[in-house]
Order: C-alpha cells, then structure tokens, then sequence
C-alpha cells in the first residue's frame, strides 16, 4: 500500500518538473538549430552561439544582468542584515512600521512598486540608466533578506551579545563573531533569494531603466516579438552555468573539509578576490558608459537599422553611438517628453509635424549633409515638414494587406479594405495593435479621410472596429506579426510594406496589395533635437545613413523601401524583384499622409481605441 | 545608553532608506493620482478626482474584472497542481526531497522571460506540440494555441507555480505526520485521514500560496503580451499602455493605487481571518 502511494507521489512530482523542464528543453534544441525557423530542427550547428558571441546588445545585458544581481545582493544583504539586528531590539511601534513599509514591495504587484518608483527618479531628475536600476533592485531585494534573517535573530539570546562584550569584545567583535555567525543560515537564504529575485526580474527593470542600460529580461522582452535563436543559445548557457554552479557548490564542502586547516587563509584569499572582481566589475561599468569622448544618443524604433553600420560609424568617427529602440511613436514621445534626452530621432511623418509644432527640434544644416543629393525626389517636401527644414528622409511606404495566396481568394481582393469582414476568413486574420493603423483602415474603408476631425465619421470608424472585432475575432498584434505570416499562421494580416517585403522573401505564398479606396503613405525621417549635445557629429551620422553604401546596406537588412536613389533602383530590380510591396504606390490619389491631431481628437482616438481592444 | 546609540547607527540607514525609497515613492503615486493631465503630456497639480471617475468607466472597470478573473482562474490552476505537488514533496526521503527541491529551484535562476520564450516556441502553429497531437492522431488540424487563453494561463502557472508548492511544501514539512498514522490506526480511511487531519494543517500553506500567487498575477502584463498577443487587456498592460504610450500618469497613477488597495486588502482579510503574522514559504 505505501510502496503504491510512493510510486504515485514520486510520479507526480516527475510530471510536474516535467513541465517545468519542457520549455527549457525546447530552448536547449533549438539553439542547436541550423536553420531560422523554430519549429523545424533541419540539422545540428552552432551558429548562433556564435552570432550570441558578436551581439554586443546581448553580452551588455548579460554584463548589466549579472552586476546589478550582484551589487544588489550584497547591499541588500548588508542592509537588511543590519536592520533585522537593529529591529529586535527596536521598540514595537517602530519595528512593525518598518517590517509593513518593507513588505509593501513584496505583497504588491511588481508593477506598483515600478511606477512608483519610475515616477520618483524622473522627478528627482534621476537619469535612468544603470544606477537607477541597480537602487530599485535594492529596494526590491531588503524586504526579501529582512523577512528571511529576522526570524533567526528573533530566536536569539539577546544577552549572547552583552556577554561577548563583558568578555572583552569590541561591540563589532561582538556582531561579527557572535551574533552574525549564529544568523548565518538566514543570512545566506535571504542573499540566494535576493540574488534569485533580481537576476529574474522584468517589470521593475523595465520601467525604470533607460539610456541604453538594459537586461536580459529586456532584451528578451523586445526579442520575443520576433524569432531570434540566439536567446535560445543564451537560454543554453545560462542553464550550463547554472548547473555547473550547482554541482560545485553541491562538491564545496568536501573540499572544505581537505582544506580546512587553510580555511582561514583561504577564506582571506577568497574575501580578497571577492573585492577584486568587484572592482573590476564597477571600472568596467564605469568604462561601459563612458566609452569615448564623443557621444551621439539615437533613438529610433526597433528593428529597424542595420546595427552594424553603427559599429562602423563609430570606428569611422571615433565615437560612442547610443542606440536605443522604442515600439511605437507615442512611447518616444513620451519619453521624450518625459525629460529623456537624445541626440537623433527617427519619428514618422505625422509625429515630425507635432514635434516641430511643439518646438521639440532644431532646422538641419543641409550643407553639412553632402549626401542630400542621392535622396529620391519623391520622398521630398511632403506635407509634414514642407521644404524638409527638419527632416531628413529615412525610410518610407505603405500600410495594406499582406495575404496568403493558398488560402485567399483573389476574386474576394476587390472588397478592398472590406476582405477584413469577410466572414470567410473569420478567426484568421491579425489587425495592427495601434490606433492610427485601425482607424485608417475603418475609415479608408467607409470612404473617409484617415485625417477628419467629424465626429461622426470617427464614431462610424468605431463601429466599423466594433462590428469587426465582434464577426471576425482579429489578433491584434505587433511585430509578432511577422513571423506568424512568415509561418503561415492566419490568413491575412494589415501590415507596413516593408515587413511584407521581408515575408514575402521568405515565405513565396504571401502577396502584398493596397486597396484602392487608399491608404496611408507614409515616411519616417531622421530630425536633431533641440536639445542635441553634438550637432556637427549628429548631421555626420544623417550624411553617414544617406550614403548609397550605407543605405543599401541597410535597405537590405531591414526590406523597408529606402529613400536613397540607388538604394531603391537596386533593390527593386534585383534583391526585391517582382516583390510590389517594395515600391510604394505614388499614384492612387486616395493615398494620405497623417497629419498632425489635435489634443482633442487624439485623446477620442485613443479613449475608442481602448475600448475596442477591451471589448 | 551605550547600547541604544549604536542600535540607532544600525537601523538608522533603513530609515532613510525606507523614507526615500519605499514610502516616498508610494505618497508621490497617491498625490499624483489626484492630479490633472496637461494638455498631451505632463501633469498639472490642482486636485482631482477625475481620474478615479475614469476608472470607474465600463471599459476600464473591465480590464479589473478581466485581470481578477486571470488571477482567478490562473491561481486555482495553480492550487489543483501545486497542492498535490508541495504535499507529495513533503513525503519524500530525505535524499528525494533535496533533489525535488534542486530541481524545483533550478528554473528559477534561468530567466522567466526566456523560458516563456520557450512556450512561445512550444505552442507554435507548426510546431512541437501540434506536430505531436497530430502525429498522435488525438487532432486533425493544428490548433491555434499561442495568443490565446489557455497560453496565457499556463503562462502563470508556470511563473508562479514554484510559490505555491514552496509554501504548501513548507507547512507539510511541519506536520507531524504520526498523526495521521495514529488516525489510520484509530480506523480512519486514508482519505478521511487526510481530510480531516493533513488538509487543515496544512491549509495556513496552501492559503499563503493563494495570496502569493493570486497578487502576483495581476500585475504581469508580460505574459499576457508575449502568450496572449494582446488579446486580453488586463490592468498590468493597462498601466504600462497609460505609463509608456499615453503619457497620462496621473491615471496610471490612479490605477496602480486602486490595484494596490485591492491587494491590501485581501491580504489584511487574509491576517484578520486566519490570524496570521507571516506568510509561509518566503519567511
């Protein structure tokens, strides 16, 4: 009977570490995959151990991730140490304000005590970056070493220290020989734990880190949005490592054992090498945001440059280029405006229009970027900036369908817009996760300018929302998108030109079109801000991004259709020959730019936007 | 007297420390939550309680039905698998119980984004788990289980599950289990054995697993974003929308305060009734 009620617990507790272990073995295969994709293994290679190895974003996040685990354990371990000793002999009215005040960031959700904190620092005028992350670890770590030590000393003799000192001990003799000795076991589960905490944590570090400063977390975050094998790589390694840590601590006490009559050097040696490393990590974090003298900070949306054209404009012109990414144009804004600073942006159309508005941008000086010349006439003097005193062209295209032409009917096409209500293709289609894309997609499809202010035809576009939402049961999604159309999960997809361009290289079933009732043509474009701290290095980089080399190097990489002249030639005839997605439709005269919105109208965008996604 | 001045010296830094970091940052969030919104961005200090109002709009409100209802369901998953799991650890031997234990942490070191990168990987349309259930001939066609419902809970209880068999583990470690054999010995079945004597004391466990896994779940936007596709918009990516993209932090102010005076309470209800001081499993 009991043997059976064994076999029966241990196989439960087998299937449940089962689960635990099943997507980690998933990551594990897969890093080991030859090819892209992540649901076929076409055969064992190493490749991205090696691309892990060149991505400098990712080893910095690593870097990042393991010196805040670090520093944050130790001070938090040291602090809330101290404070567990110091709170037992506290009076009682004190010590449970304290304990309550420190449980908060554990008994709340994370995300309370990130904006909390978020807002704090930016008020204080904190630039975030690597110490504002490592003082909230902190502040997140203490309550996990208080409420771990503070058991321990509250069993404690509280006479143990008094006869220590009557014996002759310095009161830190005391502490440190006496007391913290017979706390130790608390001590270390309270530092594994803090350790435990802040090398996994997301929501915290993600809100309030900044200026390029990022973890791993983060950069996983920003990663799962499209498939990247190399964090399956890095999954690998840091399992590896994690074991190998495991069995050497697991062998440490009989190597203690041998080496005990040298222990009290060697625990010397190693306290001395402790301090050692520290240092060195701290000068290395010190070398990583110094880096050079000259300094340039881009912001720009993700996925959208070819990073190593960066590595090269900073060997070319000795320089340290900040890169950092945003998703959408309204979280630029908002940390722009939010007291970030930057050097080059590289907003679209109708967000130029507004940041000229608000005075956020200084003109460019034209005759510091020689490379004008290559820019095609037909990405020049748009609506949003006419005369381009602000921006320089970046990338441009369109918004339209990209469709699977196996499961599609190409008869159904002419519905235009409207084949996103065809009930045929209920449950397999994905819409964009942004309001703008939507709404222009509602009212492109009812015959309206994607520009009214009427209030009557916003409310239609709503309904248009509502009524497709409630039919055809959309995704709405981001740049997941991606690659879901890539391996053909739905249908159908309202997506940006250039990534049907890329999809469309690598999954010949899809086609691109743009209905005629019009779309959204839009640019993206490279502005200096007002604020710009070098603005002779930040027009080299503009000229560096223009330049035919460059810009058919990144064209390339990105598959967005580029403003440089024979860039564009290039890639319509060769690379991206017969893909029409590359070439944006100048023609259909029922194309429009986004124009700059009103506070008003925005706000009842976003306000009905909210509520069609909350449906 | 000597004795008192250096107790100050010791607790002294968390004072400061708890000032600045812990409290000040939540009286700003309250301030700030009666705060207006500037036109576009930035916030405008006359009081307000406009933003409360909002919240008490049907679309907002939801999103609190909606992040309640996960929290619910995704911690009553979490109970049926965590309880049996913590409970059968506790029986263990010795040697048996560390390794479950080694096992149980070891995830936990390696990132919880990357591993829910895996299930991302694991629930793809074409891949192992459809190809599996095909190859099985359990399904026809593959299923679309990524960005859905079912993800993002088996999301939570991925993240959160280890909580839940920590504590449950740690108050059945407790129990002296000659009880139970004095019971079987008094006649009791097994089962009734269980209920009427295992289940109770190590209920205080499995009650500390429910708060430190239904709090949690509230707040964890990510999951709901990588597993769930957006598709359900749950306070955590509210906050994060109104924080990142809208600009508007009074009101995600105001929704942070709410969420964190909804998990107050729970959590004194919880003291109140079952007169606890600490929560197994993280003392």
């Amino acid at each position: 009977m009991k043997g059976i009620k064994g076999v029966v617990s241990k196989f439960y507790v087998g299937i449940c570490l089962v689960f635990f272990y099943l997507p980690i073995l998933v990551t594990m295969i897969f890093s080991f995959n030859s090819s892209k994709s992540l649901t076929h293994f076409s055969g064992f290679s190493m490749r991205w151990y090696g691309e892990l190895m060149e991505n400098t974003e990712i080893m910095k996040a690593v870097y990042v991730s393991v010196t805040v685990a670090i520093l944050a354990t130790l001070i938090s371990t040291v602090l809330g140490t101290l404070t567990a000793i110091g709170l037992s002999r506290s009076k009682k009215v004190l010590k449970d304000a304290i304990l309550n005040m420190n449980n908060i960031p554990i008994l709340n959700p994370e995300i309370v005590t990130a904006i909390g904190l978020m807002i704090l620092f930016t008020s204080l005028g904190i630039r975030k970056g690597y110490f504002t992350m490592l003082m909230a670890h902190i502040v997140f770590c203490t309550p996990y070493v208080i409420t771990s030590v503070y058991p321990k000393v509250r069993n404690l003799d509280p006479n143990l220290a008094n006869a220590a000192m009557d014996l002759g001990a310095t009161p830190f003799q005391a502490l440190t020989k006496v007391i913290i000795p017979m706390i130790k076991e608390g001590i270390f589960a309270g530092a594994l734990l803090a350790f435990t905490m802040s090398f996994d944590d997301f929501v915290i570090s993600y809100f309030v880190s900044g200026n390029g400063v990022k973890n791993i977390s983060i950069i996983v975050y920003n990663m799962t949005k499209r498939i990247n094998p190399t964090i399956n790589a890095l999954s690998t390694i840091v399992i590896v490592v994690i074991v190998g840590v495991m069995v050497f601590v697991n062998f440490l006490p009989k190597i203690q054992k041998k080496l005990l009559k040298v222990s009290k050097a060697l625990k010397r040696a190693v306290a001395a090498g402790c301090v050692v490393i520290l240092a060195f990590l701290l000068v290395c974090c010190g070398n990583l945001s110094m880096g050079g003298t000259r300094i340039l900070k881009v912001y720009n949306a993700g996925e959208y440059i070819d990073l190593a054209l960066v590595e090269q404009f900073e060997k070319e012109y000795q320089c340290t280029v900040i890169y950092e990414t945003f998703e959408s144009n309204e979280m630029m804004y908002t940390k722009l405006s939010s007291g970030e600073t930057y050097d080059i942006l590289i907003p679209s159309d109708y967000m130029i229009e507004r940041l000229i508005k608000e005075e956020y941008l200084q003109p460019l000086d034209w005759d510091l970027i020689p490379n004008k010349k290559n820019l095609l006439p037909d990405v020049m003097n748009r609506s949003y900036d006419t005369g381009n005193r602000y921006s320089a062209p970046y990338f441009w295209g369109t918004v339209g369908i990209l469709y699977d032409t196996a499961k599609v009917d190409e008869k159904d096409l002419e519905d235009g817009w409207e084949l996103l209500c065809n009930p045929k293709y209920a449950g397999d289609i994905y819409m964009y996760d942004s309001e703008r894309d939507s709404f222009m997609v509602a009212l492109k499809a009812l015959g309206y300018s994607m520009n009214t202010t009427d209030q009557k035809e916003i409310e239609a576009a709503y309904q248009w929302l509502i009524e497709q939402r409630e039919t055809m049961d959309p995704i709405y999604a981001g740049d997941d998108v991606i690659d879901n159309m890539i391996s053909g999960n739905k249908a159908m997809a309202v997506i940006y030109s250039g990534d049907a361009c890329y999809i469309m290289s690598e999954n010949p079933d899809m086609n691109y079109f743009t209905p005629s009732e019009g779309t959204n043509i839009w640019y993206d474009a490279m502005v200096l801000t007002r604020d710009c701290s070098n603005v002779e290095l930040a027009h080299e980089f503009i000229n560096f991004m223009l330049d035919e080399k460059s810009a058919l190097a990144n064209t390339q990489e990105v598959g967005y259709s580029s403003t440089v002249d024979s860039a564009f030639e290039t890639m319509k005839n060769e690379d991206y020959k017969g893909v029409d997605a590359y070439v944006p439709d100048v023609e259909n005269e029922n194309n429009e730019i986004f124009g700059y919105q009103k506070p008003e109208i925005k706000q009842r965008y976003s306000e009905l936007w909210t509520k069609v996604k909350a449906q | 007297m000597k004795n008192n001045r250096r107790n100050v010296w010791m607790i002294l830094p968390i004072y400061i420390f708890t000032i600045v970091f812990v409290a000040g940052p939540l009286f700003y969030m309250l301030a700030l939550s009666f705060a207006g919104q500037k036109e576009g961005y930035g916030v405008s200090w006359s009081f307000t309680l406009e933003n409360y109002a909002k919240i008490l709009d049907p679309v907002y409100l939801d999103t609190f039905v909606q992040s309640l209802k996960l929290a619910f369901v995704s911690t009553l998953c979490i109970m049926l698998v965590g309880y049996p799991f913590g409970y059968f650890m506790a029986r263990l031997s010795e040697k048996w119980k560390k390794r479950a234990m080694l096992f149980l942490m070891l995830p936990f070191w390696l990132n919880s984004l990357i591993r829910l990168y895996g299930w991302v990987i694991f629930f793809q349309k074409k891949g192992i788990l459809n190809t599996i259930l095909i190859k099985l001939g359990i399904i026809e066609k593959p299923l679309s289980i990524l960005y859905s419902y079912p993800a993002i809970v088996v999301g939570m209880i991925y993240v959160l599950l280890p909580f839940m068999v920590l504590s449950v583990y740690s108050s059945a470690e407790k129990l002296d289990w000659s009880l139970m054999e004095a019971a079987r010995d008094l006649g009791a079945s097994s089962v009734c054995a269980f209920v009427q004597i295992a289940f109770p004391l190590t209920l205080p466990g499995l009650l500390s697993g429910v708060i430190l896994t239904f709090i949690p779940s509230m707040g964890l936007f990510f999951i709901a974003d990588i597993l769930g596709g957006n598709k359900i918009v749950l306070v955590g990516s509210l906050i994060e929308e109104q924080m990142t993209r809208a600009g508007n932090w009074p009101f995600a102010a105001a929704l942070a305060v709410v969420l964190l005076v909804l998990t107050s309470v729970m959590i004194l209800l919880y003291r109140r009734i079952f007169h606890v001081e600490t929560l197994e499993g993280i003392g």
